[in-house]
């Protein structure tokens, strides 16, 4: 019939300009890794879907309200249709084969992401409230930074200490979860050098909104310069108690709570801290002197400052030795 | 004479007695804890509970829900003493805490005083005294007027109307939470909350994490209390009974809903809780003390959804009228029965993980801990096994709206109503299958992940029958639009959006992109909005005459529908960019780099003119009752037997009693009838 | 058949049952300590489930025919049943994770508990279900003395029950390093027995009343509430069918 052809013709322009209107919004970030590609073909193979399917209810349903509007003073019913038994089948068949035949491809798609190169860098992730510490094996570098060099797969190993966080870089698209207890493990081949940043993308406290670091991919011999400068420096920090702790306190993301510089965070600032005097919640006041500053690392609810009641600071576990490290880096911050 | 200004007195008292009770908090927390802490959580604790409880006294007297709520703050205090003197006696450390009771006494506390609402709103009454062996009446008669609705009541009718009334403010406080985070989030940079900014114990980012899942959780049980208003109020006179087969089991679902609201208000002012509404541990083991009133609070709420779903199937099954065999049932019947059969099951997996949380804080019981050999993933396969199936609970029943409405308006049977009876079920139950699609990156077993991804999009065809069948309902028919089929046709757009941004999520290797990011926020946003609230405005402006005998306004009707949905397309579409395009889930600022300031201040202008479309029918809503235009017959000129019979619809339903002889949606076939009412003189007078 | 010869031929029934019972489970501890094949396991306790489902519960009576009108006792009887059923399978998913969680956390080990206790107090709680059902029955044909007595026996069965978990059981536990905070194992038995031995009080609470108001002469005519009760009663017993070997049962020493 004629308004099925109208339809018809309809639908096919609808879907058409509502993909390319789509395809054309820049929907998605740059793709910098091998594993962005199968990932950015299934999105298009899901705006062709959508486009179709939106169009095909969309339309018709236009078409009905404008065609088939009630004529005023009209009060007869419409036509007595039921159903239909055949379109029926049509339409529950139909559209179950291509679901099937869509999960089959999204199978086949994830199986691509997942392409094994065994000659992959190891890094190992850790996931702390509300930072990432990023370690280089066999270089024995630990960083709050994520190098790599281009066009090679890297393995991420990660885990968390306390609760679950999760690793996303958007222009590498995949993520995985970091969960305590165990090692979950992420491959990425990035493509595209430049500067990103990994964001948590699961809700893992008060400042989850800020859990970030640098992940910068270079060519391979930048890698290795930044990588040959880091094996200098850690050598350097090993060195002075002030070093080894600042070291510390980069590698535990002490400065997702603590600032250096005097600003207002999740816990007090350490600029200028050591030699002070403190007011704790009760109202004593307290010289923040080596001991204090050690049992506050040691035993965090021991002696809380006024003002930061409720912000539970984890305990870390660190050696007495460790300790005595931090608190030497800390007396160096005026 | 004057008459007394009820709302006025209650707004008075309700004033005075927050003020003397944020006094007497700060007083109380003064002597505890040694300083004024003017933001704090103590003080608004008090103000709050003693400002809800005076307004209702104000507005009724001491009855009713003034003393469930009176019986609910004596019973909490009373229940956290007598843990907090148990603990002293053992020599417990720590009997006191941040929120002057410690957790322990204060979870036993909040059960205890659920448990004292309860008694003190008088709804197991009748249940205490058959235990001892008094008979009661079968039927209560209620108070004329709106009293009644503010006190118990057997009549499905009422019950209906308080689930949809309760859900309506429900909505209204979740809607101000999103409104005050969307503010923050218009621009990036943290604008007032932030790390100094300090109310209930919170800095700004934490007040966010709590106004954020309180969003969720508020706004899910808003759900779950709207559709429980439209089944309890539609499908008894649907089905030709007089009330659902347990009225007293019904009024006991309802009332759970109110103590389990106001658990809820106390999770944000007793430190508030920083997991989203998922709870997932082990963040949810460590949040402050209103993790544990969110927990209680969704069991509360949890087990009225529960026994709400018990009595609609047994309703279903055994009160229909004589010849409404399962193919002559509404549609709306099959939708009822679909969603039923779920909450009645599932919603029991998600009290348990709660539980289990729970446990782990109070005792230490490591479930999820894995220091002491727990599974964190195994709370998420726990909670999503409800949680998944949980979304068809609150899209079926308003899918089913829509399949009972289109007719009506369109002058048309229902297209293929077999198949679309046939789909509730099937979504209902292959809904059962798929719960682990929202834990494609949650590092559970590798093998596990495509097979969800199979089921998930299974799903897709029973849903796609009804599309399919909507549009060829539409077609040819004669279409008229007043209100209520504007909501329709609105949700059907909506829910067709909901829908098709699903694929992309069930997509594992496409969901390692999207997940937690603002695409899901849009995905979900749209299938809730589409299956249920555009569903329930439709129903309320539909139902509205039947309840009251006056119609709302058409013309603010249709404001509230043309400003509510453009704003609507724009902020789901707008979160589906952002998500695409970086922007994660549940963060209070982001990062200027992305690029996104421009999209979220719009889709926070949006959030505002949906907000104010909201307002709009809610003047609508009440200003209709008295002003509204008469409306006593079958204005909708529909086939259903509510109709049928005058309206504000009969205390009894139907004096007499109906037989179905036809099809439910046989529109334009000349002569048929679906319902006869039987002749005067057959009339049974036996109903006591 | 007479009144009488249904009587005697319901009672009959109720020994028989309990008797496979009996057997089933002593076949099931003698299967665990002997070489534990869990299918075999897994297979009794679902046939001790469903005797118990069948033959105590009498599911066949949610398909009765009504004669009476829907206002009629019968008919209100109905509904009521129906209900209680469906609330049974809502509290099943209950249970139904707690195995899940006992499953995820535990895997094919089982806590280190005492043997002759567990079988011991699954006994009493076996037991008691054959006097529910002798109760039931009595009350059924009118007998209100001898449904006052077996009903009074099973309570005296299940508190012996909660207080053999709860006093006993628990307590060993503890002494033995299995505490409710000691990992996954204490977790899961803790949590476990905890929910069932909630459910026990409170069917304890049921029995109470339906014993209180019986003695009243409630029950000579309408007597749907015992069947209420009594059904609750073997629900819990069913829980107890699967966590009994779950718990004691299946599974090699941590």
């Amino acid at each position: 019939m004629r308004h099925f052809l109208i339809v018809g013709i309809l639908v096919v322009v609808a879907a058409i300009l509502t993909y390319v209107g789509l395809d054309s919004a820049n929907l998605m970030p740059v793709a910098a890794s091998a594993q962005a590609v199968p990932i950015d073909e299934m999105w298009n193979l899901e705006l062709i879907f959508m486009s179709f399917f939106f169009a095909l209810i969309v339309v018709p349903l236009a078409y009905s309200l404008i065609v088939f509007r009630r004529k005023k003073g009209d009060t007869s019913d419409a036509e007595h249709m039921e159903g239909n038994t055949k379109l029926e089948i049509a339409w529950t068949v139909l559209p179950l084969f291509i679901v099937i035949a869509f999960a089959y491809v999204g199978a086949v798609n994830l199986a691509e992401t997942r392409r094994v190169d065994p000659d992959a860098i190891i890094v190992k992730v850790t996931g702390i409230q509300w930072s990432w510490k990023f370690e280089y094996p066999p270089y024995g570098v630990v960083s709050d930074e994520l190098h790599l060099p281009v066009d090679k797969q890297v393995l991420l190993q990660m885990t968390s200490t306390d609760v679950i966080h999760s690793f996303w870089v958007p222009e590498f698209r995949v993520k995985q979860d970091l969960v305590p207890g165990r090692i979950t493990e992420l491959r990425i081949t990035p493509t595209l050098e430049g500067d990103y940043k990994v964001r948590c993308a699961e809700l893992c406290g008060t400042s989850h909104a800020f859990m970030e670091k640098p992940v910068v991919i270079s060519s391979q011999g930048d890698f290795d310069e930044w990588m040959a400068e880091q094996v200098k420096l850690a050598e350097q920090a090993a060195a002075t108690p002030g070093g080894r702790g600042q070291a510390l306190v980069a590698a535990n993301g002490c400065a997702a709570c603590h600032s250096i510089n005097g600003a207002q965070g999740i816990g007090p600032t350490w600029s200028g801290l050591f030699g002070h005097e403190v007011l704790l919640t009760d109202g004593t006041p307290v010289s923040a002197d080596e001991a204090y500053i050690a049992e506050s690392i040691k035993a965090p609810q021991a002696k809380t400052v006024a003002g930061f009641e409720g912000q539970l600071m984890p305990s870390y576990g660190f050696t007495d030795e460790q300790i005595a490290d931090i608190v030497a880096y800390i007396k160096t911050l005026r | 004479m004057r008459k007394t200004n009820y709302v006025g007195r209650g707004l008075l008292l309700l004033v005075i007695a927050g003020v003397a009770g944020y006094g007497i908090g700060l007083g109380i927390d003064l002597l505890i804890s040694n300083t004024l802490n003017f933001s704090g959580s103590v003080p608004s604790a008090f103000a709050l509970l003693l400002a809800v409880t005076a307004f209702f006294f104000g507005l009724y007297g001491y009855r009713g829900i003034t003393r469930g709520l009176t019986w609910q703050i004596l019973g909490t205090v009373l229940g956290a003493l007598f843990v907090t003197g148990v603990r002293a006696l053992m020599g417990s450390s720590n009997i006191f805490g941040a929120f002057l009771f410690g957790e322990p006494a204060w979870v036993f506390g909040a059960l205890v005083g659920v448990i004292s609402f309860l008694f003190g709103v008088g709804v197991v009454d009748d249940w205490m005294k058959w235990a001892r062996g008094i008979d009661t009446p079968e039927h209560h008669e209620d108070e004329p007027g709106w009293e009644k609705y503010f006190y118990v009541s057997l009549d499905h009718k009422v019950i209906g109307i308080q689930y949809t009334v309760t859900a309506l403010v429900l909505i209204a406080v979740g809607g101000l939470f999103a409104l005050i985070f969307r503010t923050e989030l218009a621009a990036s940079q943290l604008q007032f909350l932030t790390t100094t900014f300090r109310l209930f114990n919170q800095t700004g980012p934490q007040l966010y994490n709590t106004l954020m899942s309180l969003h969720g959780i508020i706004m899910i049980i808003s759900i779950l209390l709207g559709i429980s208003g439209i089944m309890n109020y539609v499908v008894p006179m649907i089905i030709g009974a007089q009330d659902m087969a347990f009225p007293r089991l019904n009024a006991f679902a309802y009332w759970l809903a109110v103590p389990a609201s106001v658990l809820m208000l106390m999770s944000l002012i007793l430190g508030g809780f920083d997991t989203g509404w998922t709870g997932y541990p082990p963040l949810s083991s460590r949040a402050p003390l209103g993790m544990q009133m969110f927990f209680l609070g969704v069991f509360t709420a949890g087990w009225s959804s529960i026994l709400g779903s018990l009595n609609v199937i047994a309703t279903v099954v055994r009160m229909r009228a004589k010849g409404m065999s399962a193919m002559r049932l509404p549609i709306f019947v099959w939708a009822s029965i679909s969603t039923s059969i779920i909450a009645l099951t599932a919603t029991q997996l998600i009290g348990l993980s709660f539980q289990l949380v729970m446990f782990q804080r109070l005792f230490g019981m490591g479930f999820f801990d894995a220091a002491k050999g727990g599974n964190p993933v195994l709370f998420q396969h726990l909670f999503w096994f409800y949680s998944h199936p949980a979304v068809y609970v609150f899209v079926l029943p308003g899918l089913g709206v829509i399949s009972e409405l289109l007719p009506v308006f369109v002058r048309k049977p229902l297209f293929g109503y077999r198949w679309i009876a046939m789909s509730s079920l099937a979504i209902a139950l292959v809904g059962f299958t798929v719960w682990a699609h929202h834990m494609f990156t949650s590092g559970m077993n590798e093998y596990l992940r495509v097979p969800f991804m199979y089921s998930t999009l299974l799903v897709a065809v029973p849903t796609g029958v009804k599309f399919f069948s909507w549009v060829a309902t539409l077609w040819q028919g004669k279409i008229q639009t007043p209100t209520p089929m504007l909501f329709v046709l609105g949700a059907i757009i909506v829910f067709l959006l909901g829908g098709l941004t699903g694929p992309p999520n069930a997509a594992i290797s496409l969901d390692l992109h999207l997940h937690d990011t603002y695409f899901i926020v849009g995905h979900f946003h749209d299938t809730i909005f589409g299956g249920f609230v555009f569903p329930f405005f439709a129903a309320v402006y539909y139902w509205y005459p039947k309840a009251t005998g006056r119609r709302m306004s058409e013309f603010w009707g249709k404001v509230h529908f043309w400003m509510m949905t453009p704003s609507f397309l724009v902020l789901t579409l707008g979160m589906m960019r952002v998500g695409l395009l970086g922007m994660r889930r549940r963060i209070v600022d982001y990062d200027p780099a992305l690029g996104l300031d421009f999209s979220h201040f719009v889709m926070t202008i949006a959030a505002f003119l949906i907000g104010l479309s909201v307002l709009i029918f809610f003047i609508n809503f009440f200003r209709s009752l008295k002003h509204g235009e008469p409306a006593t017959g079958n204005i909708w000129n529909s086939r259903s037997p509510e109709w049928q019979v005058p309206s504000p619809m009969p205390v009894h339903n139907y004096e007499v009693p109906f037989e179905v002889v036809g099809e439910p949606y046989d529109y334009g076939l000349p002569g048929s009838k679906y319902v006869e009412f039987a002749s005067a003189d057959k009339v049974s007078h036996s109903h006591s | 058949m007479t009144h009488t010869q249904e009587k005697s031929s319901m009672l009959g029934q109720g020994v028989f049952i309990f008797v496979y019972l009996a057997v089933l489970t002593g076949l099931e501890f003698f299967v665990a300590i002997s070489f534990g094949s869990v299918p075999l396991l897994v297979v009794v306790a679902l046939i001790k489930a469903a005797m118990v489902v069948y033959y105590y519960m009498h599911i066949y009576k949610l398909n009765l025919e009504q004669e009476g009108d829907e206002h009629s006792y019968e008919y209100k009887s109905g509904t009521n049943r129906l209900g209680l059923w469906l609330f049974l399978v809502s509290d099943s998913f209950v249970f139904g994770g707690l195995m899940v969680m006992r499953i995820n956390l535990l895997g094919l080990t089982r806590p280190d508990l005492n043997q002759l206790l567990g079988l011991a107090v699954t006994s009493i709680l076996l037991i008691s279900s054959f006097f529910m059902n002798r109760g039931e029955t009595l009350m059924h044909n009118g007998d209100r003395r001898g449904f006052l007595l077996n009903t009074a026996i099973t309570f005296v069965l299940g508190l012996g029950f909660l207080l053999g978990v709860v006093l006993l059981e628990w307590r060993l536990a503890i002494h033995e390093g299995l505490t409710p905070d000691s990992g996954p194992a204490g977790a899961a038995f803790f949590m476990m027995t905890g929910m069932h031995a909630f459910h026990v009080f409170t069917g304890l609470i049921l029995l109470a009343v339906i014993m209180a108001n019986g003695r009243r002469g409630l029950y000579d005519e309408k007597n749907y509430p015992v069947e209420a009760a009594a059904v609750y009663w073997h629900f819990v017993d069913v829980v107890w069918i699967f966590f009994y070997p779950a718990l004691y049962l299946i599974g090699t020493l941590a």
